[in-house]
């Protein structure tokens, strides 16, 4: 089942300026892991923006289980639907790991019952022990801090992840771990998981790759 | 109840600033606490004062609207042909619907007798014949009717009374009577109660008799028994600096009373056996009959009574172009608030600078807030939370912050209101009482015009003494009315100090802010 269906996507920074996005018609489906590669410049973290209702397409549309995600609320489809995992992470400093998870459950509105029991769960399944799901968030290392923003992601059980660089920061045995959990999610959960890297082994590892092309004027 | 919780904990994050804006929200609560409880206090008591007043009127000559309606070259003419109202006319008035009560009196001015003495600090040897003043329709009223015609001032003052409850001094307490008692209200005999100075001066008792001889007419006597014996409280503190050291009458301690009755026989008498002479340069009669003025005084129920029967007044004929309703108890009543009413304006002032300072210093401290937590606005956009959301929050901040401040504030406030309100009064009521008695030296101490007060000028009637009953200290309560108005003061600092960061964060776009920190 198509998650997202692009139709003609396009989309540039101003109106005089060349699309950085071009007709694209891709589709993404569900209970597959998909790897957006391209080099610099080539539109992948737009992609992702565009797919996470943080820009609107200047051209074209996103369909979202069939609905146009620019029609939709875009605070509820990010808080509900789609889980981004930020390249920078964007988890608040001044809160714990445990307590950037909770806020991430409570903004979705969802009904859950024990947020700080499935908090601590999730950070535990993402490697983190129980001392580091109480830390400072200014307190973790950069690897901590990925899994942190990917125990929030999966928090409020959105059906599309969206991950910038997700391997970015990571050396090479926590980045298979952490390729591992995206590809459970897909497989084993059904979720549609949807990377932007510049790592060949996180695109080997994805079931469908799409490289972007750099436009050129 | 995330929003609340989330807000919370960013208070506790920014302890330092949030601190001081508890400091800086707090010191405009205790400002805003007194300044209200200043008005509050003010209005309760100019609602106290005026609903308990009994207020009495009088109808006198309007001579400045007299004048103002004729041309210029006829004024003097007007002035002398002045007519006070009669005790006729003024019965008939009484008849409104408004009026409680009705009394009058009769003034008359007489000399004494060579066996009686009348107190006189005016350290004049000289006859007192040789210094009277010669009247010329100058009373209270304006009436020529009652001192018609040119005649000479007496060194006592005796005023006749239709009822005891004119007798206003005696009422309000200023004055007792220390031995004997009051003559009968409706008395043909003249008795009369004496000053107990008067009587000391010249060792009279009660039973003893006076003479008193008529200015205009030396064979002319009356005998008056002493009834009772009274004191004047005021007597002994109003001798300085006022009207009584220029000639004997205007000393209270010379002030004898009795019933009208008795007074108008007197006069009454005196007209009869008149002889009247026309003055070759002024053609004018001079009458060598006693004069007399007579004033009504009305009862009225309240200042909406006051009101009512100025119209009721007009409707049953009274010329106002000629004659004003004028009542020395709002008179007096406007200038004991003087004081008040120039704090309580004060204090809207203080209030609303203390207001736009303050609210400038918050919303400086909003827009820095903001500035500074940027990234964390931009996080939770971009995570789903919706931008009216993250506003609510802030507002929350900003509420729970100014709601201890309110809490503070208004609790020292309520304590300090009541003695720093009192104080400023008493220096208000000083700066007044300074201010007027400049102006009472400035007139030889007989000033009777228009006294400024507050914004404006307010008509005030001084005694001889040149004091006024001001209100010198109010109970500054923090009520239900001043809680309330804080708390909207609390919302609308709130607001307003939110204001800059509900824009700042509407208009944030959060892929632009985390980018930028990318």
């Amino acid at each position: 089942m198509s998650t997202f269906t692009l139709n003609n996507l396009c989309y540039s920074y101003g109106s005089r300026q060349r699309d950085v996005i071009s007709n694209l018609n891709y589709v993404f489906e569900d209970s597959k892991v998909y790897s957006i590669i391209g080099k610099s410049g080539a539109g992948k973290t737009t992609l992702l923006s565009l797919l996470s209702g943080l820009v609107k397409p200047t051209k074209g549309s996103i369909l979202y289980d069939g609905n146009d995600i620019s029609k939709m609320d875009p605070y509820r489809y990010r808080s509900n639907y789609v889980g981004v995992i930020f390249q920078s992470f964007n988890l608040l400093p001044h809160l714990t790991a445990i307590e950037n998870v909770v806020l991430s459950m409570d903004i979705s509105g969802k009904k859950i019952t024990g947020k700080k029991e499935k908090a601590q769960m999730l950070l535990n399944s993402v490697g983190l022990d129980d001392a580091t799901a109480h830390r400072r968030i200014l307190k973790l290392s950069g690897g901590e801090q990925q899994r942190v923003a990917i125990a929030r992601t999966l928090s409020y059980e959105p059906s599309v992840i969206l991950a910038d660089e997700p391997t970015g920061n990571l050396d090479g045995e926590t980045q298979t771990g952490i390729i591992n959990i995206f590809q459970d999610l897909a497989h084993k959960e059904g979720k549609c998981v949807i990377l932007v890297t510049h790592s060949p082994y996180v695109a080997q590892m994805s079931d469908m790759v799409y490289e972007l092309a750099v436009k050129k004027d | 109840m995330y929003l609340l919780k989330n807000a919370l904990k960013s208070i506790s994050r920014a302890k330092t600033r949030n601190i001081l804006i508890v400091i800086i929200a707090s010191i405009i609560t205790i400002s805003a606490c007194i300044a209200l409880s200043i008005r509050q206090s003010a209005e309760t008591a100019r609602e106290a004062s005026i609903d308990q007043m009994k207020i009495t009127a009088q109808i006198s000559v309007d001579r400045q609207a007299m004048l103002k309606s004729v041309q210029s070259g006829d004024r003097t003419n007007v002035l002398r042909n002045i007519q006070g109202i009669s005790l006729e006319e003024m019965l008939s008035y009484a008849k409104s619907g408004n009026v409680d009560d009705f009394y009058y009196t009769l003034t008359s001015s007489l000399n004494s007798d060579e066996a009686t003495v009348p107190v006189d600090t005016s350290e004049v040897t000289e006859s007192t014949e040789d210094l009277n003043t010669q009247f010329e329709g100058m009373g209270p009223g304006g009436s020529r009717r009652g001192f018609a015609g040119m005649g000479n001032q007496g060194d006592f003052t005796v005023v006749g009374y239709s009822s005891h409850n004119a007798m206003s001094t005696f009422m309000d307490g200023t004055c007792k009577v220390i031995e004997g008692s009051v003559f009968a209200e409706d008395t043909k005999e003249p008795d009369c109660l004496i000053s107990d100075e008067l009587a000391l001066l010249n060792d009279l008792t009660v039973g003893d008799t006076i003479t008193l001889i008529n200015p205009n007419d030396e064979e002319e006597t009356v005998v008056m028994k002493i009834n009772g014996i009274y004191h004047n409280s005021e007597a002994a503190m109003s001798s300085g600096g006022d009207m009584m050291g220029f000639n004997a009458a205007s000393d209270p301690a010379n002030r004898i009373y009795t019933s009208y009755t008795a007074l108008r026989a007197v006069v009454d008498n005196s007209e009869a056996n008149a002889v009247v002479e026309v003055d070759e340069t002024t053609g004018r009669e001079i009458s060598t009959a006693l004069r007399g003025q007579e004033a009504g005084t009305y009862v009225l129920a309240d200042a909406t009574a006051y009101d009512a029967f100025q119209k009721d007044a007009e409707d049953l004929g009274l010329d106002t172009s000629i004659y004003a309703i004028t009542s020395p108890d709002l008179d007096d009543y406007e200038q004991s608030m003087i004081p008040l009413e120039r704090l309580s304006s004060y204090a809207a002032y203080f209030l609303l600078i203390v207001l736009i300072i303050g609210g400038a210093i918050l919303v400086i401290f909003q827009v820095f807030a903001i500035r500074e937590r940027k990234y964390e606005i931009g996080v939770l956009a971009a995570i789903g939370m919706n931008k009216r959301k993250v506003a609510a929050q802030f507002i929350a901040e900003v509420f729970i912050v100014t709601f201890i401040a309110i809490i503070i504030g208004t609790g020292t406030g309520s304590v300090i209101s009541v003695p720093v309100a009192n104080r400023l009064l008493q220096d208000q009521v000083q700066a007044v009482e300074v201010s007027q008695q400049t102006t009472m030296n400035n007139f030889g101490g007989g000033f009777e015009g228009r006294i400024p007060g507050g914004a404006g000028f307010l008509q005030g009637r001084m005694d001889g003494s040149g004091d006024a009953d001001y209100i010198s200290s109010i109970s500054a309560n923090v009520d239900i009315v001043v809680l309330l108005q804080l708390l909207f003061i609390g919302i609308l600092l709130t607001l307003v100090s939110s204001a800059s960061a509900i824009v700042s964060i509407l208009r944030y776009d959060p892929l632009k802010i985390l980018s930028n920190r990318s």
